[in-house]
């Protein structure tokens, strides 16, 4: 392993590679860090210092900024705007029969729809940027923190911190785009990797102030199995084995070999946990806005009632809730990805079959069978890893981004496989032993 | 000190919004969302042409006067409230 780790360093464009990918990384950290301009970066520290922001509506898009958001830095907004554009872009194809026609094109459509997505997501970061601004003005941002977070509060300043904040999310995209391009890995993902890996240090060390050393390991251990078991079903899929014929084009034979299609236990990746926490966050959002703010009226009957079931993450109507949307956006995603009348069609039109299904409308119905079997598991895994965090706060009072599970953990682990996987492909194009044996 | 705040107060608008403008022209690489969050293959297409490469280069100087000049502004900041 350590040995396949220095030959990967001693390969000339594999090392061009890794560093270029380290470079931007930490150009990447180091930004989170610059406050933006007109910001005042004692005030917000101090803010911080107080420390009542915690299980706010922003905790989620702070954990993936890397703590960004909470600091006003100039990459604040993050990677959040783009993974948005990606998703509406992507839920679009539903929607409007000519981004469908797009995605039908191959790759010239696809990177006209990347092209939309870019423009979709500086609109966004526009958006969110004034959201954040207006946020900190007011206060509302750091838990009603007496002092100023911006100090000049006039027109020009306000507006220079909005346009620093939107270019900022520019080249947060362009930065994903050029590791996509020159380094290893898939750059966007690869951001979102390192904001999460750098809040692990400081919350795992909250817990092993607050909680003592027997909690601490306890954690560890758990954090392990979870991993193991997470790279698991990861790894695992069915394979659909599926013969072609041989044929004939031109004077060459074509075909006559068997490969499999393979099917994912859990095809969607992380993107159900994300759509239901996001919705989860609405009811709130709604009772935040309806909650009378003079303090002597009391809010009405239906505001208390979310607040005590939808708001928290500890009352088991909330974890049902959860999981059930987890469980339902699993189903829709995949149904929305993985389309098997069009596998089946394109089967079919380069003369393969699945051994024992004829072509057509059967293999499709097949197809349709074995995914939506095998997607049952994969849902009710993403549900209960999704529920790990909501548990260890009832038990051992952890904050609500606990380090090992939910959201976090499957990215951890998904970027991680995928990253190690394309170095892997680029050792073995030179030697034969990977980083992984 | 005035004078020079408003000059780089100036300049960060210009270069916020050409930089913005200028990572627009690029050519989106990556494939969406299901590309990101593994599944897919990732096809790696080559850098095309000049005109890409001296699109980099302009990007690469103009985020770095960006940043620069953000760092200056931050540090006037901090110094002409604590004089």
């Amino acid at each position: 392993m350590l040995s396949a780790i220095g030959r990967a360093f001693r390969t000339p464009d594999l090392r061009r590679k890794l560093l270029f990918t380290l470079g931007i990384m930490t150009i990447y950290r180091v930004g989170v860090f610059i406050p933006a301009p007109g910001v005042d970066y004692g005030n917000v520290q101090q803010c911080l210092a107080l420390g009542n922001t915690s299980g706010g509506l922003y905790q989620f898009v702070n954990l993936f900024s890397g703590g960004a958001l909470l600091q006003v830095s100039i990459f604040a907004l993050g990677i959040m705007p783009y993974i948005t554009a990606s998703i509406i872009v992507q839920l679009l194809r539903v929607v409007i029969p000519r981004f469908q026609e797009l995605h039908q094109e191959g790759p010239q459509g696809q990177s006209k729809l990347t092209q939309y997505t870019r423009y979709l997501t500086i609109a966004l970061g526009l958006l969110n940027a004034t959201t954040l601004v207006s946020l900190a003005r007011s206060g509302a941002l750091l838990g009603n923190c007496p002092v100023p977070i911006i100090p000049e509060d006039n027109l020009v300043v306000i507006s220079l911190i909005i346009l620093t904040l939107t270019a900022g999310t520019g080249l947060i995209m362009w930065m994903g785009e050029l590791i996509t391009e020159k380094g290893v890995g898939n750059g966007m993902s690869l951001l979102i990797f390192i904001s999460i890996a750098a809040g692990f240090p400081s919350s795992l060390g909250e817990i092993w102030n607050t909680q003592g050393v027997n909690v601490f390991l306890g954690v560890l251990l758990v954090g392990l199995l979870t991993v193991a078991a997470v790279v698991f079903v990861e790894q695992s899929q069915r394979r659909i084995p599926v013969q072609y014929a041989k044929r004939m084009v031109g004077r060459r034979t074509v075909g006559g070999t068997s490969t499999y299609i393979p099917i994912k236990v859990n095809m969607a990746g992380v993107i159900p946990v994300i759509f239901a926490s996001s919705m989860l966050y609405l009811p709130s959002l709604i009772a935040q806005f309806n909650t009378p703010t003079d303090g002597t009226t009391a809010p009405p009957e239906w505001v208390n009632w979310i607040n005590t079931y939808l708001v928290s993450g500890d009352s088991p109507f909330y974890m049902a809730v959860y999981f059930s949307l987890i469980v339902f956006f699993t189903y829709f995603y995949v149904a929305i990805t993985f389309n098997p009348e069009e596998v089946a069609e394109n089967m079919k039109k380069y003369g393969g079959f699945i051994p024992g299904i004829r072509a057509g409308r059967p293999t499709a119905e097949y197809l349709q069978y074995v995914l939506a079997r095998i997607t049952l598991p994969g849902a009710l895994y993403l549900g209960i890893i999704s529920l790990i965090p909501l548990i260890a706060l009832v038990l051992i009072n952890a904050n609500q981004n606990f380090p090992f599970g939910g959201v976090s953990i499957l990215i951890m682990v998904g970027v991680g496989l995928e990253t190690v996987k394309q170095i892997n492909a680029q050792l073995q194009q030179r030697h034969y032993e990977g980083l992984l044996r | 000190m005035e004078a020079l705040k408003i000059t780089l107060q100036i300049l960060l608008g210009i270069t916020s919004l050409l930089l913005t403008l200028l990572i627009l022209l690029h050519k989106g690489r990556g494939g969406g969302m299901s590309d990101m969050f593994g599944g897919g293959m990732t096809t790696s297409l080559g850098s095309s042409g000049v005109a890409e490469r001296n699109l980099n280069r302009f990007t690469v100087v103009l985020g770095l006067v960006w940043g620069t000049v953000i760092v200056a502004l931050g540090l006037m900041m901090r110094f002409s409230a604590e004089s």
